[in-house]
């Protein structure tokens, strides 16, 4: 696949992309190179899987990271109840060499999330979620899969990959993560993305919000990322819930009203509300243009304060 | 190809310098990926090249350097060649320049070509100050010309010095291309009052990247060895009655104490400030933990104050140590003999300070006492490594403890994270 083919694919998936991403991501595809994204939370990095899956047409086997997550949640486990069950209807058998093995066969064998990616007939996406959550035994586990696409059971032996998955970790450093693990991966950084293609999100996600509302939500949602004062950033999913709110409530202009009454749908503590109130205020040094209604009503400046 | 080949493995050579760790299949990787891209696109080379051999976000800031000066773009060749015509002929003109101020009894002066190139890039300023340095000196050319020859090249020698040392300063590339992150990299001393809450917001974001760490090397050691047959028990009843899975008793944590002894003389008190707010937060990991001031005595400080920065400023300049002259003698002799309880074999003792201190043979005794009576000691010094040889109490320091280098914030980083392994 080609660069202008897999851009099409990408937009067919309604995905805003810029060109850098899209080579990132050819390149790890081509290379068959599991991709590594980092990035602040809420800059789209699983998203980033899910578009994969939809532009590759391929299905999505997701694994979700936390701590103490061992090989039995995420490569396969023993059906014990049903092993038990099955010596118990097989007591009399004649050949308990023939039963041990039948017992550690596929009939008993609970897969996971990795050896469901790997033993799929068709290629899939695999989404490791948030690697950095889990522990450092997990990850170093993860190298055999990662490298050689194969993983050892060891009542059953290699399992070799039948299709080779996309692989997609995404990090959000809460730790920095293993040498081996990143030598064996395409590497790929998210930021939050800029007020245009930010502005592009919200186009392509709600077609039916304001334009003028859209660009007015983005600038200010630039604001409150860039500002200390501000803990947890929005995201952008946050973004478009705001917007979404505001459009819900018919609003087509922020005014400090509008944001007093829906701020919460894009931060999440009182803290960053109070300090997000007081940044997205307008400000009689940012009020430069002219026009016949007083500052605290000004929908205009409440989408510039603070750019001067 | 072959020339392409050999291109990417002076590229991969490139990188390695830079202090990526670029192996025989990141080559091979940029190769292949070479081969199926438009190269007449210079950025999606880059973005492709960047994905292979760039692994972290500390990587791709030393990648964008590396691929600007190897990959150079046409305009760029031009702009650099007129640069190079330019800066050439400057170069030529100023050492004719040079020739003819410096003189001796009307002959050119006996100078070694690398002291003609320091005079040659002086600022005007300087090399005016240089020239009336010669000129009040010139008495002693008929006295000892010897004397006045190995002198003037000593003058020369302190400016050939001192230009490298601004030049090695660290981060001086990594400002273009990450603020942020070259942040991390800049001695703390040389922070602007701007530049602090952005350090600030660095210093949680490691913070919370070591506090993560260190949960997971906790974790690791959880597994003391020893059965719990409770829990086994209990879960083998889920199986019937069989014990499928063992459980194992946790291991108990080892109770570590850490004092800190923190020097907020006058030319301290900024880095004083950052290294404490790591301390804060690792102080939340330590069983217990206790802060020591210091300039000529010491103060042990409220750990409410360390809550708050502006309070810990206004604690130090109301405690009467701001400011003074450093006395370790002193204050490691108040730790020792005064609180005698303070140090112990199951403490480790962190000494922040840039060890420049009155009286140092006393200073070497007692912190050699002060070793004794503790667990551990490190010192944590915020003065470039590169300058520690011509520092003499920082070679007599070092003789008697482990001293490991903090100037800057990644630097204090791995030392906190030394310290707790």
């Amino acid at each position: 696949m080609d660069i202008p083919a897999f851009k099409a694919k990408l937009d067919a998936a309604r995905y805003i992309y810029d060109d850098s991403l899209v080579t990132t991501l050819l390149v790890a595809l081509r290379l068959g190179r599991p991709l590594l994204i980092e990035g602040a939370a809420g800059v789209g990095k699983t998203e980033i899987a899910k578009v994969m899956a939809s532009a590759l047409d391929r299905d999505l086997v997701r694994l979700q990271c936390y701590e103490g997550l061992d090989e039995s949640k995420a490569l396969y486990e023993w059906n014990y109840q049903k092993q038990l069950l099955s010596i118990q209807v097989q007591m009399n058998r004649q050949d308990p060499d023939a039963l041990t093995k039948s017992l550690f066969s596929d009939d008993y064998l609970l897969p996971r999330p990795l050896l469901q990616s790997i033993r799929s007939e068709e290629p899939v996406v695999l989404l490791i979620d948030e690697i950095d959550k889990s522990d450092e035994e997990f990850e170093a586990f993860l190298l055999e899969l990662l490298s050689e696409m194969q993983v050892t059971i060891p009542e059953v032996g290699v399992v070799r990959a039948k299709t080779v998955p996309f692989v997609v970790l995404t990090s959000n450093r809460t730790r920095p993560l293993s040498e081996a693990l990143r030598r064996r991966c395409a590497y790929l950084y998210i930021q939050y993305p800029s007020v245009e293609k930010e502005v592009s999100i919200i186009r392509a996600k709600l077609p039916n919000v304001n334009e003028h509302l859209a660009v007015q939500a983005a600038q200010a949602v630039g604001r409150l990322r860039e500002s200390d004062a501000i803990l947890k950033k929005p995201s952008i999913a946050e973004t478009l819930d705001w917007v979404s709110a505001l459009e819900a409530l018919g609003v087509s202009d922020l005014t400090p009203e509008s944001v007093r009454q829906t701020l919460g749908f894009a931060l999440k503590s009182s803290e960053d509300l109070e300090a997000g109130e007081a940044v997205l205020a307008p400000s009689e040094a940012a009020c430069s243009h002219s026009h016949g209604h007083a500052h605290e009503h000004c929908g205009r400046c409440a989408g510039t304060a603070g750019q001067a | 190809m072959t020339v392409y080949l050999e291109k990417l493995a002076e590229f991969s050579a490139l990188l390695r310098r830079e202090g990526l760790a670029v192996g025989l299949q990141e080559t091979a990787d940029a190769c292949e990926i070479l081969s199926c891209l438009d190269l007449g696109d210079r950025e999606t080379v880059r973005a492709a090249l960047q994905a292979v051999y760039a692994k972290s976000r500390e990587e791709q800031a030393a990648f964008q350097r590396a691929f600007d000066g190897f990959f150079v773009s046409v305009e760029r060749r031009e702009a650099l060649r007129r640069r190079h015509a330019a800066e050439a002929e400057e170069l030529a003109r100023r050492r004719a320049e040079a020739e003819q101020e410096l003189q001796v009894n009307g002959q050119p002066m006996d100078l070694r070509e690398d002291l003609q190139e320091v005079y040659i890039r002086m600022g005007d300023r300087s090399r005016e100050q240089l020239r009336q340095l010669l000129e009040k000196t010139r008495g002693n050319l008929e006295r000892s010309p010897r004397l006045y020859g190995n002198f003037i090249r000593s003058v020369f020698m302190r400016f050939l010095l001192e230009q490298q040392m601004v030049m090695e300063d660290a981060a001086a590339g990594c400002e273009e291309s990450d603020p942020d992150l070259a942040l991390l990299y800049r001695d703390i001393s040389h922070f602007k009052d701007t530049d602090i809450p952005k350090a600030a917001a660095l210093i949680a974001a490691i913070s919370r990247q070591l506090d993560a760490e260190l949960s997971r090397q906790r974790q690791g050691a959880a597994h003391s060895g020893k059965l719990d047959f409770k829990r086994t028990i209990r879960k083998g009843l889920e199986t019937g009655g069989s014990f499928y899975r063992l459980s194992y008793r946790r291991k108990r944590r080892r109770k570590r104490r850490l004092v800190l002894l923190c020097d907020v003389s006058g030319s301290m008190l900024q880095f004083s400030e950052f290294a404490l707010r790591f301390i804060k937060s690792m102080s939340e990991v330590s069983e217990s933990s206790q802060t020591y001031l210091f300039s000529e005595e010491i103060h042990l400080v409220d750990p409410f104050v360390l809550q708050n920065m502006d309070s810990f400023r206004e604690y130090v300049r109301s405690s009467g140590l701001y400011g003074r002259g450093t006395d370790l003698g002193t204050a490691l002799d108040q730790l020792c003999r005064g609180r005698p309880a303070a140090l112990g074999p199951s403490v480790t003792l962190l000494i922040l300070s840039d060890t420049k201190t009155i009286d140092l043979p006393r200073a070497g005794r007692m912190l050699l006492e002060a070793r004794q009576r503790a667990g551990e000691t490190l010192w944590l010094n915020p003065i470039p490594e590169r300058k520690w040889p011509y520092v003499r109490s920082i070679q007599t320091m070092q003789m008697l403890c482990r001293m490991v280098p903090c100037s800057t914030l990644d630097e204090l980083a791995r030392a906190c994270r030394k310290m707790l392994k």
